[in-house]
C-alpha cells in the first residue's frame, strides 16, 4: 500500500493518481481491525449492525418462518408426458361417442376424456332414441370404472390366477358333450350374440338362461301372441293425448325411460297462447315416479291390478280375460278413463307393467280397439330392451340342482342376489361342475365360482346394441383396461375354441366386432365416431322360450288381503347391480327424497289432528318388523304421501351381502320375500304381508327433505271445510294456520283450464313486487347498466313442467364439479354436499296428491345476499352475474349459508375430498371413505377445484363451462353462440327442463323462455334478483274422476 | 362525588368502619392462604377449563363436522354462546361508566369485579367467533391489513366485520378502564405487601405514589373513559344484533334488534354480576361492602331490564302478525309453536315471567331468590338467543330446507369449557386484586357509611360534637 506512488503502479481511479490525502486515508483504513458494524455507526444504515440480540431475534423468526412454511397441503405428483400421444392435448378434453348399456339398460352417450381419463358422460345428440339425455345411472357409470372392489385379474377358487391358467382350466373341462349353462340378462349385442351362438355350435348342450330381474316376460309373451313379434313394441309417448299406465313407471325404470321421458314430456310442455296437453293417468298403489308425475291417479291393490285392466278393457268393448271386480273409487274412476279413452280414440296409449300374460294380451286388445297401433306403438321396429323369461333361469337352476351341469358360465346379472330363487341358485351352484363369473366388481355370484374370469367395464370395451330393430350403437373404449381383465366377448371366443391367430391381435373382439359390421355393409369409421348406425347386423337367436310351457291367458282375481306389499325398482340402484355406485347412492330417491337405503312406504291419512295418522303409528325412521309366513325382516319406515291404504312399498335390490365398501349392508334384501305367479314368472308384490309397530329407531333420517309437501288439502271433519292439512300439521305444539305453507312465492301452479286466470294474477303479483323491489339501497339499475347489460348476463330457465324429477342432472353435476360423497350418516346430519338438488313437494287431495319436483342450484342472484355479509370476501359478483366463490379466501363463517333464502350453500363440515391440511384425519370419516382413494380420484375434473375442509361451496353455473366456450369462440374470431355453453345438468336432462344462456342475447332460448308468460322466481318479492327463473307447474287433472 | 346524600338513602358500607378496616377487609383475601372453597371451585374451573381445550383441539383438528350444525342450520351453540358472553359483558361498562356520569354510589361496592366480569367475558365471547370458522388458522383473514394476498382487502360491508372492530374496541377500552381503576388498589396492596409480592405490586401498580397530581390525573383519565365507553356499552350489541338485523332472514330482519339486544345485555349482565357477588360477598367475607343495598339497586336495574325484553318479545310477535308478510308471520308462529317451542317457553318463562318477582321489595332483598333469579336468567337469555339463532334458520323460505338441530358433546363441551375460562380467570382475580375498589369505596364512606347516616348518625354527630367540645 505504501508503495502506490510508484510508476508502474496500477490505477482504479483518478483519485489514485490525484493522491486525495483523504482518499488515501480512507484506503490505508481499509483493513483495521475494528468490527465493521463501529466502523459504520453514525454514518452508515443502521439496518446493517446485528448484535447478539438481533441475531437471536432473527434466529428465532426463521425457525418460526420455517415451521410454518412447512405446514403446507400435502402436496401430489403428477408426471408429464415423455411423448404425447395421439389425440391428447394436455388441458383439452376429447369425447367419443359409445354406448351405455346395461341388461337392456340403453343410453347413446359420449364421453368425456381429459389426459386419457374418461371423467364425464353426457348424452349424444346423435341418437334417435336417446337424444342428449341421460339417466342418473348412466351418468354415474363413469365412476364404476374406478370401482375399487372390481377385480383386478382373473380368480380360481378366490386365488389370484392368470388367463392362460382359466383358459387352461376351463377348456380343459369342457368338451363337446357338456352340459354347460349360460346365465344372462338381456343382451342387447347382435355381435355378441353372433358369438354365443358359435359357443352354441361348439357345445352343443348348451342352455341359455336369459332373464331381466324386472321381467317383461309376460308381454314379451303376450306380443308374441298378439302381433307375432316376441319384443316390446315401439311406444310413442309423444303422439298420445291420454295416457293410461298401469303400475308401469316409464319415466323412471320402465323399459326405456330416458327414451320415454322425452316423448312424453313433449306433450307436457304448455304453451300459454294454447293451453293444451296429454292426460296422464296412472293406476298403483305405491307413489313412483311416474305417477307422481301423473295428473291423476287411481288406486289399486297390487292384486287389484289385473282386475282393474280387466275392467277397462269390459268398459271399453274388448273381452275381459279374468275377474273384474276392483274397488268402488277405482271402478268409478276407471269408468271416466273409459270415457276420456274413447274421446282419444287412437291418440291414446296403454301401458302396464303386469308380469301376467292375460293382462298384457288385454292391454294389447284395449290398444288394438282404440285403433293405437301404428299412432302410438308399433311393432315395425319393436324393441329389444327386455328379452329374458325367468322361467329359463329357474329351469337351468332345477337342472343345477340335479346336478346334471357340467358347467354354469355367469355373462351378466347376479343370479346368486337379484331373484327370488337365490338362495336355490346358491345351494344349487355347488353341484355344478365349474362354476363361472364374468363380473367387472365383486358380487355374490362370483363370490360361489369357482373361476372369476372378469371382464372389462363398459368403458374400457368394444361391443354393440341393437336396442330397437334397425337403431344400431357402438360401443368404444375410452381407456385402456386398468387391471388383468378381459372382454367376455374374447372369453367366450376363447373357450369355444376359436382359430388362435385371431388371438394374436391386441383386441381380438375388436377385429370380430369390425369384420361383422363390414360385413353388413355398415360404415365403420362413421359408425365409431357417431356411436351409432341405421341397419341391421345379423344376430343368433340364441335364447328361446319356445320349450318354456304357454302361459296362462287367464288374469288373476283380486285378494282380499289386508296388507299387500309392493316391490319396485329404484332409480337408481337398479336391480343391486350400481349398489357400489356412491353417486347413486347418495342420490335421493326422488319420491321418497331418501338416500343410502330401501324405505318401507306406508301410507299416511290424516283425521283432523295436529298431526297425520300413519299405519301402525309409523313415523319416519322407526323400524318395523316386516313378516311374510316365516320371513321376518326389519325395515325402516317412511311415510308416504300418495301410498295407498292398505300397501306398502319398498325397493328391490338393496342389501348386498358380497360387494364393494359403498354398497355391503346398505339397507334390506327383499327378493326372497318375492313370490312367483301361477306360471312361474316373477310377481312384484305380496299379499298378507304383516307390519309391526315401532320396534326401534333410526337415530336420524338420511332423508334430505323433512317436510313434503305444500298444500296437501282435505276436509276438516269439524268445520266440514276444506283446509290445508301440511299447514295445520306443521307446527309442533299448535295448529298452524291457514297459507302460510301455499302463500309462499316458492312453487307456482295452476291446472291446465285456469291456466289464464292463473297467468293474469301471476303477472299482477310480480308487478307488485317489481313496485316493491324499485325501493331499495342497493343500485341495482346502475350495475345492470354499468356491467350486466354490457357483456354476458348469465342465467337459467326451468320448466316445472318438463322436470320428471328423474335426478340425472343431480349426478350429473356431481360428476362434473367434483362434488364429494359423504356417506348415510353425514346425509343423515344433512351434510349433503349436492350443488343441485331437487325439491318435491307434495300437493292437493292428501290422500292423492300431485307432486312438483323444483330442481334448486344457486340463484346467482344480482343483489346477492350472501356476498354481503361474507366479512373476507369470499364470495363476490361478476360482471356477468355469476355469484362466485373463491375457495381460497374463504374461512368457513357460514354466515353466507345462513343468509341464503334458497339454502344451496354447502359447507365441508369434515375433510371429505383428503384436500386437507392435516392428512391426519383422512382415513376415518365415520368409517366411510369414499371417492379418497387414488383410484376413485381418477374420476375427478381437473377443470374444477377439489374443495378442503372447513370452506363453502355452491352452484358455479360451471363456470368452467362458461370459460371454455368464451375461449373458444375468442380464439376463432366470432361472437359466442347461443346453446353452445351448457351448464352439466342442462346436458344430463332427457326432457329438455333445463335451459342455460345469456340474458342478453335476445334470440337465446333462455330470453325466448322467459318470455312464456308462466315464468315466475322463487321468492322473488324480498328483491334479490335470482338468475334463475322457473316456468310455472301447470297439470290437467280430471276432477270428475276425484268425485 | 357529591358529598350530599339524601337522608332517605340507605348507607352503602355497614359496620362502623374506619378508612384502615376498610384496607384489611378488602385486602385480606389477596393476603390469606386460599379458602377451602376457593381450591375447590379453582379445581372445578380449571377441570372445566381443560374440556373446553379437548374440545377445542377435536374442532380444529376434525372439524366443524364434529358439531351437529347442518347445511340449513349453520350457526348454533357456537353463536349463540358469543352473543351470550357479549351480552354478560355488557353489565361491568354500564356499571363504570353510565353509572359513574350518573353519579350512583352504589356502584363503588360491585364496580370492580363486574369489570372483571366484562373482560372475562369478553375474552369468552372472543373465543366463538374464531372457533366458528371452518379454517381457524384462516382466522387473520378478517382484520385489515397490507398482505400479499392479492392485497386482499376485507369486505367493510359485513356486520361480521363490524364485529371484529365492536368487540376489540370494547375489550380495548374495557380493559384500560378496568386497570385504570386496580392501580390506586394495587398500590395499596403492594405497601402492605412483603418480597416478592411486592416486586409484583410493584411493577403492576406503575409505581402509584398517591401524589395529588395522581390523584387528579387519575380521576381525569377515569371520566374520559367513561365517556369513551358510555357509547360502547351501546353500540357493541347494537353491533352485535347487526349481524342478524341486516340479514335477509324472517326472524333475524328486524329494526328492533339494536335497542332489545342492548336491553337484553344488560339484563343478563346484571344477573352474572349478582351471581357472582351473592358468592363472593359470602366467601370473601364482604357483606358490609356488598350490602343488600348494592343488591336491591341491581335487582331494580334487572327488573327495568326484564320488562323491557319482555315488551321487545311482544313487539316482535305484534310487529310479524302486523306486517301481513307470510314469512315473518311464520316465522315468529314456528318460534313459539314450531319444535322448538320448549326453548321459547324457557325463554319467556325465564325472562319476562320470573323477574316480576322483584316488584317485591322483599324479594329484591332476598339473597336467596336474587340468587336463583340471576341464575335463571342466564339460562333464559341463553335461550333467547338460542331462539334467535337456532329456531329461525331451522325454518325459514324454503320448507324443503327445513331441519333440526341437537348439539354433539363436543358443542356442550365448549360452551361448559367456556364456563370454565371465564371462573378459571375470575377466581385468579380474586386472589391478586381487591375485589372492590378500594379507593373508591373509601371516597363515599363518610357520605354513605352506616356510621355516618341514618340512625347511626345521631351517635356519630354526639361524639364529634364532644369532641369538637
Amino acid at each position: 500500500m505504501k508503495d502506490n506512488q510508484q510508476k508502474d503502479q496500477t490505477w482504479i481511479g483518478l483519485k489514485d493518481i490525484s493522491k486525495d490525502p483523504e482518499y488515501i486515508a480512507e484506503v490505508h483504513s481499509e483493513f483495521r481491525d475494528v468490527p465493521i458494524s463501529k466502523l459504520l455507526v453514525g454514518h452508515q444504515n443502521e439496518s446493517l449492525t446485528t448484535s447478539r440480540r438481533d441475531f437471536l431475534k432473527i434466529l428465532g423468526f426463521s425457525v418460526t418462518a420455517a415451521s410454518i412454511a412447512a405446514c403446507d397441503a400435502p402436496v401430489r405428483r403428477a408426471i408429464p408426458y415423455v411423448h404425447r400421444p395421439e389425440e391428447i392435448v394436455p388441458g383439452v378434453p376429447t369425447y367419443y361417442a359409445s354406448t351405455y348399456v346395461d341388461g337392456g339398460d340403453y343410453c347413446s352417450i359420449l364421453v368425456k376424456t381429459r389426459e386419457g381419463r374418461p371423467i364425464k358422460i353426457e348424452g349424444n345428440s346423435m341418437s334417435p332414441i336417446t337424444g342428449q339425455g341421460t339417466s342418473a345411472r348412466a351418468q354415474a357409470h363413469v365412476l364404476s370404472l374406478y370401482d375399487l372392489s372390481r377385480f383386478r385379474q382373473p380368480l380360481i377358487d378366490g386365488a389370484k390366477s392368470s388367463w392362460q391358467e382359466v383358459d387352461q382350466l376351463i377348456v380343459s373341462k369342457l368338451n363337446s358333450g357338456s352340459k354347460i349353462g349360460i346365465i344372462s340378462r338381456t343382451i342387447l349385442s347382435p355381435t355378441f350374440k353372433k358369438i354365443l351362438a358359435e359357443f352354441k355350435t361348439k357345445y352343443p348342450n348348451t342352455q341359455i338362461a336369459m332373464y331381466d330381474p324386472f321381467s317383461a316376460a309376460a308381454q314379451l309373451a303376450a306380443n308374441e301372441k298378439s302381433y307375432g313379434i316376441r319384443a316390446i313394441p315401439n311406444y310413442h309417448f309423444d303422439q298420445a293425448e291420454v295416457i293410461v299406465s298401469f303400475n308401469a313407471d316409464f319415466l323412471g325404470t320402465w323399459i326405456s325411460p330416458v327414451e320415454y321421458s322425452a316423448d312424453y314430456i313433449k306433450n307436457r310442455k304448455v304453451d300459454p297462447k294454447n293451453p293444451k296437453m296429454s292426460w296422464h293417468v296412472q293406476i298403483e298403489n305405491n307413489m313412483s315416479l311416474t305417477g307422481s308425475n301423473a295428473d291423476n291417479r287411481i288406486l289399486v291393490k297390487p292384486s287389484e291390478q289385473d282386475a282393474a285392466i280387466a275392467y277397462l278393457c269390459n268398459a271399453l268393448g274388448g273381452t275381459p280375460l279374468g275377474s273384474t271386480s276392483v274397488n268402488p273409487e277405482a271402478a268409478k274412476a276407471l269408468d271416466r278413463v273409459a270415457t276420456k279413452l274413447k274421446a282419444a280414440g287412437s291418440k291414446s296409449l296403454i301401458v302396464s307393467a303386469s308380469n301376467n300374460m292375460a293382462a298384457q294380451l288385454m292391454v294389447n286388445q284395449m290398444n288394438d280397439i282404440l285403433g293405437n297401433l301404428g299412432t302410438t306403438l308399433d311393432m315395425n321396429t319393436p324393441s329389444y330392451q327386455k328379452q329374458g323369461d325367468e322361467r329359463s333361469l329357474k329351469k337351468l337352476i332345477s337342472d343345477m340342482e340335479a346336478g346334471s351341469m357340467d358347467a354354469v358360465f355367469v355373462l351378466d346379472g347376479n343370479p346368486a342376489f337379484d331373484n327370488p330363487w337365490a338362495g336355490a341358485f346358491k345351494t344349487a351352484a355347488e353341484k355344478v361342475g365349474l362354476m363361472v363369473s364374468l363380473a367387472t366388481a365383486s358380487d355374490e355370484t362370483a363370490e360361489l365360482s369357482q373361476v372369476v374370469a372378469p371382464k372389462h367395464h363398459l368403458l374400457e370395451s368394444w361391443g354393440d346394441a341393437e336396442p330397437k330393430k334397425g337403431f344400431l350403437s357402438l360401443i368404444q373404449p375410452t381407456i385402456s383396461p386398468l387391471f388383468d381383465t378381459r372382454q367376455a366377448e374374447t372369453s367366450l371366443l376363447k373357450w369355444s375354441g376359436a382359430a388362435p391367430e385371431i388371438f394374436e391381435d391386441d383386441q381380438p373382439y375388436y377385429n370380430y366386432l369390425k369384420q361383422n359390421w363390414l360385413q353388413a355393409g355398415l360404415d365403420w369409421d362413421t359408425s365409431v365416431h357417431d356411436g351409432i348406425a341405421q341397419g341391421s347386423i345379423p344376430s343368433a337367436e340364441v335364447f328361446s322360450t319356445k320349450a318354456l310351457p304357454d302361459l296362462s291367458t287367464q288374469s288373476s282375481t283380486p285378494l282380499n288381503a289386508d296388507l299387500e306389499l309392493q316391490f319396485y325398482e329404484s332409480i337408481n340402484i337398479g336391480s343391486g347391480q350400481h349398489a357400489n355406485n356412491p353417486w347413486l347412492q347418495e342420490m335421493p330417491d326422488p319420491v321418497m327424497r331418501t338416500v343410502w337405503g330401501n324405505y318401507l312406504s306406508v301410507p299416511v291419512t290424516w283425521s283432523g289432528g295436529m298431526d297425520y295418522d300413519s299405519f301402525n303409528d309409523l313415523k319416519d325412521g322407526d323400524f318395523a318388523e316386516l313378516t311374510l309366513g316365516e320371513n321376518n325382516k326389519t325395515v325402516t319406515v317412511m311415510n308416504q304421501f300418495g301410498q295407498m291404504p292398505g300397501t306398502v312399498g319398498i325397493a328391490l335390490g338393496y342389501g348386498r351381502r358380497s360387494v364393494g365398501a359403498a354398497g355391503i349392508n346398505i339397507g334390506t334384501n327383499l327378493y326372497d320375500m318375492m313370490t312367483e305367479g301361477q306360471d312361474g314368472l316373477f310377481q312384484y308384490f305380496v299379499a298378507d304381508v304383516k307390519l309391526s309397530g315401532k320396534v326401534g329407531k333410526e337415530k336420524d333420517i338420511p332423508a334430505v327433505q323433512y317436510h313434503h309437501s305444500m298444500g296437501v288439502t282435505d276436509i276438516d271433519p269439524k268445520t266440514g271445510k276444506k283446509v290445508n292439512v301440511d299447514e295445520i300439521t306443521a307446527p309442533s305444539i299448535k295448529k298452524g294456520y291457514q297459507g302460510s305453507l301455499v302463500d309462499r312465492s316458492i312453487i307456482r301452479r295452476a291446472n291446465l283450464e285456469d291456466v289464464e286466470t292463473f297467468i293474469e294474477e301471476l303477472h299482477e303479483e310480480r308487478a307488485k313486487f317489481e313496485k316493491l323491489n324499485s325501493k331499495t339501497l342497493y343500485p341495482y339499475e346502475e350495475y345492470k347498466e354499468n356491467y350486466y347489460e354490457q357483456g354476458h348476463h348469465w342465467g337459467l330457465a326451468i320448466d316445472l313442467n318438463a322436470c320428471i324429477g328423474c335426478g340425472a342432472c343431480t349426478v350429473s353435476c356431481m360428476a362434473e364439479n367434483n362434488v364429494p360423497v359423504v356417506g348415510k350418516r353425514e346425509v343423515e346430519r344433512h351434510h349433503e354436499m349436492a350443488w343441485l338438488r331437487i325439491d318435491r313437494y307434495f300437493y292437493g287431495d292428501v290422500n292423492n296428491p300431485n307432486t312438483v319436483y323444483q330442481p334448486l342450484m344457486c340463484q346467482h342472484c344480482d343483489n346477492a345476499p350472501c356476498e354481503n355479509v361474507c366479512p373476507v370476501a369470499a364470495t363476490n359478483h361478476s360482471s356477468e352475474g355469476l355469484n362466485q366463490m373463491t375457495y381460497n379466501r374463504c374461512i368457513g363463517t357460514r354466515y353466507c349459508a345462513n343468509n341464503c333464502p334458497y339454502k344451496v350453500r354447502r359447507f365441508n363440515w369434515l375433510d371429505y375430498t383428503t384436500a386437507d391440511l392435516f392428512p391426519i384425519n383422512q382415513p376415518k370419516l365415520n368409517g366411510e371413505i369414499f371417492g379418497n382413494d387414488d383410484l376413485t380420484r381418477m374420476v375427478l375434473n381437473p377443470d374444477v377445484t377439489v374443495r378442503s375442509r372447513g370452506v363453502i361451496e355452491k352452484c358455479s353455473f360451471c363456470v368452467q363451462r362458461i370459460q371454455d366456450g368464451k375461449l373458444t369462440a375468442k380464439k376463432e374470431g366470432r361472437a359466442l353462440k347461443d346453446g353452445e355453453i351448457k351448464s352439466a345438468c342442462q346436458t344430463a336432462c332427457p326432457t329438455g327442463a333445463i335451459v342455460f344462456g345469456d340474458f342478453n342475447n335476445e334470440e337465446s332460448e333462455l330470453v325466448k323462455n322467459i318470455h312464456n308468460g308462466l315464468t315466475y322466481q322463487v321468492l322473488e318479492e324480498i328483491n334479490v334478483r335470482p338468475s334463475v327463473n322457473y316456468s310455472a307447474k301447470i297439470i290437467n287433472r280430471d276432477h270428475k274422476l276425484d268425485a | 362525588m357529591s358529598s350530599i346524600v339524601s337522608p332517605i338513602r340507605r348507607p352503602l358500607i355497614e359496620g362502623n368502619k374506619t378508612y384502615h378496616d376498610i384496607t384489611e377487609d378488602i385486602c385480606a383475601p389477596t393476603e390469606r392462604a386460599p379458602s377451602l372453597a376457593w381450591i375447590i371451585a379453582f379445581i372445578l374451573a380449571v377441570t372445566f377449563l381443560a374440556i373446553y381445550l379437548v374440545c377445542l383441539v377435536i374442532t380444529v383438528w376434525g372439524g366443524i363436522g364434529t358439531w351437529d350444525l347442518n347445511r340449513t342450520i349453520g350457526w348454533g351453540w357456537d353463536i349463540t354462546n358469543f352473543v351470550w358472553w357479549v351480552g354478560i359483558g355488557h353489565a361491568g361498562t354500564l356499571i363504570s361508566a353510565i353509572l359513574l356520569l350518573f353519579r350512583q354510589k352504589w356502584r363503588t361496592g360491585v364496580n370492580r369485579a363486574a369489570e372483571a366480569m366484562t373482560i372475562f367475558a369478553v375474552i369468552c365471547a372472543g373465543q366463538f367467533p374464531l372457533i366458528h370458522m371452518g379454517r381457524q388458522w384462516m382466522g387473520f383473514f378478517i382484520f385489515p391489513y397490507p398482505n400479499s394476498r392479492g392485497p386482499l382487502w376485507v369486505n367493510f360491508n359485513s356486520p361480521l366485520l363490524w364485529d371484529v372492530f365492536a368487540i376489540s374496541t370494547y375489550f380495548t377500552v374495557s380493559l384500560l378502564f378496568w386497570y385504570t381503576g386496580l392501580v390506586p388498589d394495587l398500590a395499596t396492596v403492594r405497601d402492605r405487601a412483603k418480597g416478592i409480592r411486592k416486586k409484583f405490586y410493584e411493577v403492576a401498580s406503575f409505581g402509584w405514589t398517591g401524589k395529588a397530581k395522581h390523584w387528579q390525573r387519575w380521576e381525569s383519565l377515569s371520566l374520559i373513559l367513561a365517556g369513551l365507553a358510555t357509547p360502547l356499552v351501546l353500540s357493541v350489541h347494537t353491533i352485535v344484533s347487526f349481524d342478524f338485523a341486516t340479514s335477509v332472514i324472517p326472524g333475524w330482519h328486524t329494526t328492533i334488534f339494536p335497542p332489545y339486544f342492548v336491553a337484553g345485555a344488560i339484563f343478563s349482565g346484571f344477573a352474572m354480576v349478582q351471581s357472582l357477588m351473592v358468592i363472593a360477598r359470602k366467601v370473601f367475607d364482604l357483606q358490609e361492602y356488598i350490602t343488600l343495598e348494592h343488591i336491591e339497586s341491581m335487582n331494580k336495574v334487572i327488573l327495568l331490564t326484564g320488562m323491557l325484553v319482555g315488551t321487545a318479545y311482544l313487539t316482535e310477535l305484534f310487529i310479524a302478525w302486523y306486517s301481513g308478510y307470510i314469512y315473518e308471520q311464520y316465522a315468529f308462529f314456528n318460534r313459539v309453536f314450531g319444535p322448538y317451542w320448549w326453548s321459547y317457553v324457557g325463554m319467556m318463562s325465564c325472562n319476562v315471567l320470573a323477574p316480576l318477582i322483584f316488584w317485591s321489595k322483599k324479594a329484591r332483598r332476598s339473597i336467596f331468590i336474587t340468587f336463583f333469579m340471576s341464575i335463571f336468567i342466564n339460562i333464559g337469555m341463553w335461550f333467547e338467543r338460542f331462539v334467535i339463532i337456532a329456531t329461525t334458520l331451522a325454518r325459514d323460505y324454503l320448507p324443503s330446507s327445513w331441519s333440526y338441530y341437537s348439539p354433539t358433546w363436543v358443542e356442550i363441551g365448549l360452551f361448559l369449557g367456556s364456563l370454565g375460562l371465564f371462573f378459571t380467570c375470575f377466581l385468579i382475580f380474586a386472589r391478586v386484586a381487591p375485589v372492590i375498589a378500594i379507593a373508591e369505596v373509601k371516597h363515599i364512606l363518610k357520605s354513605s357509611g352506616d356510621q355516618y347516616i341514618d340512625k347511626n348518625s345521631k351517635h356519630y354527630v354526639e361524639v364529634v360534637e364532644k369532641e369538637l367540645a
